[in-house]
């Protein structure tokens, strides 16, 4: 016999009232958990997919879109560019390297991306087998896309117009895959590699010859598009003066990773933040339920803590029980909503994952997390505080007597 | 075993208890008679040190019960007095066995189930340890409360109206299991009631006038 165990008997003679209000404090805590485990991993996840890309060049539009569409493959691209007009920005001398992007067509709801070998460079990409590509219409595949279509090295597919199911497919010009890439842990999982020259090949004119060199050969200047630049700056300094000269001249737009994202999650932080005040509301229900149960609790127990006095317990002792019970209340409550949280979040990185989206997973413990237990604890003792006080000034004699 | 003298006992304006002196010697059992309201169990929880008398000297085991302060007087009431309640106050959360324990856990004495078990088997319930209160019949009951009383061999036994709602021979038993629990561990007895019944039995009686309005 001890005090913890006591409290545990007393617990369990309520089964349905401990069971309620470790619920409703698991709600709330499940609450938080689950904002913070999808906003933390989304900012890591986003934020490992913007690394080392300073500035976005693409065509005229909402910066934002441009960037949510090119750095995370997210919306749709703000339009196409001329080759031409992008290379004066590419060869300033501020630029450290520039990659080029060419997007527009999907496979099974992956983006196909042409770009450089430079591209898979820049987010560590190795192959897990095969090859990189060399020709036009061969194909590298991200880790992601593999696993979920099962094609492999020697697969063939064609590509559909746009990013949704049900584009038009570009039946007759098959791309071939070449490699595989191992997981990396950010958006090349997801996409569809292979050179500019196959997305270009792949929209010009109909009359097209079988033969991809040929009729790259004879492509105008015109129709030499890419849909974006990838930039990394020489020099810090570039960040002053770059954007401001690409934005005054033509048709280009710059925009900033990290500028955008911190736009975007200002944003969703508002969303955030009233479901965080949500939650929070929902644990204090959760604290003033404990609190009711636990007064009352002292209403039907009050012969019990007289006959606790009579058998030598001092009131310190008495208080330290009714407290503990409700430290367990709420500490029980707390680690069920992690783990509700923790469920939560996996279910939702399933759902995401279905969707071709950046997952988000429940096996990902952050040690914010104790926070939610300290919160909940510090809850159950504030609710444990006037039944413990009540407990305290038991008036053993009268009680004991009564009839 | 217990020594009172120029007792009395206020709530607000009214006296409830007045006893110029009264005297029980180790292992005696005695009988506080009286009508309802003549302080009985007033006297009782003074002397169960869970009262503080208004005025007087009470010496129980030979502590003088004034000098007890907070923990101390919850000290002594744990290891050297046992209380059985005229409602009893079993536990209902916990097994007959557990009850038992609580009060070896309440006073801090060492937990020894064996001695629980050695005190409910000399009460007849070596069968019922697994039971919980609320399944026992009143007479069960009764002999689990005596048995949490004399578990942590008190020096002194008190009972408060045991054989009220008692028919006669329930009277004899509770009677009787009281006197032989308290001689088992060399306790001496005090029984408050108004059950004139219990009278034959007991040749030290004190006898509480009933309430007189104060003059």
């Amino acid at each position: 016999m001890n005090l913890a165990r006591l409290s545990l008997a007393y617990l369990r003679a309520r089964p349905l009232n401990t069971a309620l209000n470790v619920l409703l404090l698991a709600l709330g805590a499940g609450t938080i958990a689950l904002l913070m485990l999808a906003a933390e991993q989304l900012e890591e996840r986003m934020g490992r997919d913007a690394r080392g890309i300073d500035l976005v060049v693409g065509a005229k539009g909402s910066p934002m879109q441009l960037i949510l569409s090119t750095v995370f493959h997210l919306d749709a691209p703000t339009g196409n560019v001329p080759l031409a007009e992008t290379r004066k920005v590419a060869e300033h001398r501020a630029v450290a390297q520039a990659i080029p992007l060419a997007l527009g067509d999907s496979f099974r709801g992956f983006r196909i991306a042409g770009t450089t070998h430079d591209y898979i460079a820049h987010y560590g990409g190795r192959l897990a087998a095969g090859r990189l590509w060399d020709e036009p219409m061969e194909a590298v595949l991200g880790a992601e896309v593999a696993r979920a279509t099962g094609l492999g090295v020697g697969g063939r597919f064609v590509g559909v117009h746009g990013f949704g199911e049900g584009g038009e497919e570009h039946g007759d010009f098959p791309y071939q895959v070449v490699g595989v890439l191992a997981p990396t842990g950010t958006v090349l999982d997801r996409l569809v590699l292979c050179s500019v020259e196959s997305v270009w090949f792949v929209h010009t004119s109909p009359d097209k010859s079988e033969d991809p060199r040929s009729t790259l050969a004879s492509l105008r200047e015109d129709e030499q598009e890419i849909t974006a630049l990838l930039i990394r700056y020489a020099t810090p300094i570039a960040a002053a003066t770059l954007p401001r000269w690409i934005n005054a001249s033509g048709a280009l737009q710059a925009a900033s990773p990290a500028h955008e994202s911190a736009r975007l999650f200002r944003m969703i932080g508002v969303g955030v933040e009233v479901l965080g005040a949500f939650a929070l509301v929902l644990v204090a229900a959760a604290g003033l339920s404990i609190y009711i149960a636990l007064y009352n609790a002292m209403e039907e127990r009050r012969y019990d803590l007289a006959v606790m006095r009579m058998l030598g317990a001092t009131p310190g002792r008495l208080v330290r029980l009714v407290l503990l019970e409700a430290l367990v209340l709420a500490v029980v409550g707390a680690l069920v909503g992690l783990a509700l949280g923790h469920l939560a979040a996996e279910a939702v990185g399933a759902l995401l994952a279905a969707a071709n989206q950046p997952a988000v997973s429940g096996r990902y413990w952050l040690a914010a997390e104790l926070w939610i237990v300290a919160l909940a604890s510090a809850v159950g003792l504030a609710a444990g505080v006037l039944p413990a006080w009540r407990a305290y000034r038991t008036d053993i004699a009268a009680t004991l007597s009564q009839t | 075993m217990i020594r009172v003298e120029g007792l009395r006992h206020r709530y607000g304006a009214a006296t409830v208890l007045a006893l110029e002196a009264w005297e029980v010697p180790a292992g005696a059992h005695c009988l506080v008679l009286g009508a309802s309201g003549s302080g009985k169990t007033t006297l009782l929880g003074i002397l169960a040190a869970l009262l503080r008398p208004s005025a007087g000297r009470v010496e129980v085991a030979g502590t003088d019960l004034a000098r007890l302060a907070g923990p101390a007087a919850d000290r002594f009431r744990g290891r050297h007095i046992g209380f059985v309640p005229q409602k009893l106050h079993l536990i209902g959360s916990l097994t007959v066995e557990e009850n038992l324990v609580l009060a070896q856990f309440m006073a801090d004495l060492p937990q020894d189930r064996a001695r629980a078990r050695e005190v409910l088997a000399a009460v007849g319930l070596d069968r019922r340890l697994a039971a919980r209160p609320g399944e026992l019949s009143h007479g069960q009951a009764q002999r689990v409360a005596v048995a949490r009383a004399v578990v942590n061999r008190p020096q002194l036994l008190l009972a408060d109206e045991p054989t009220s709602n008692l028919d006669d021979a329930h009277c004899t038993l509770a009677l009787d299991l009281l006197e032989s629990q308290a001689r088992a561990c060399g306790a001496t007895l005090v029984i408050a009631t108004h059950d004139q019944r219990a009278r034959r039995r007991f040749a030290a009686r004190l006898e509480l006038p009933a309430p007189a309005a104060e003059a």
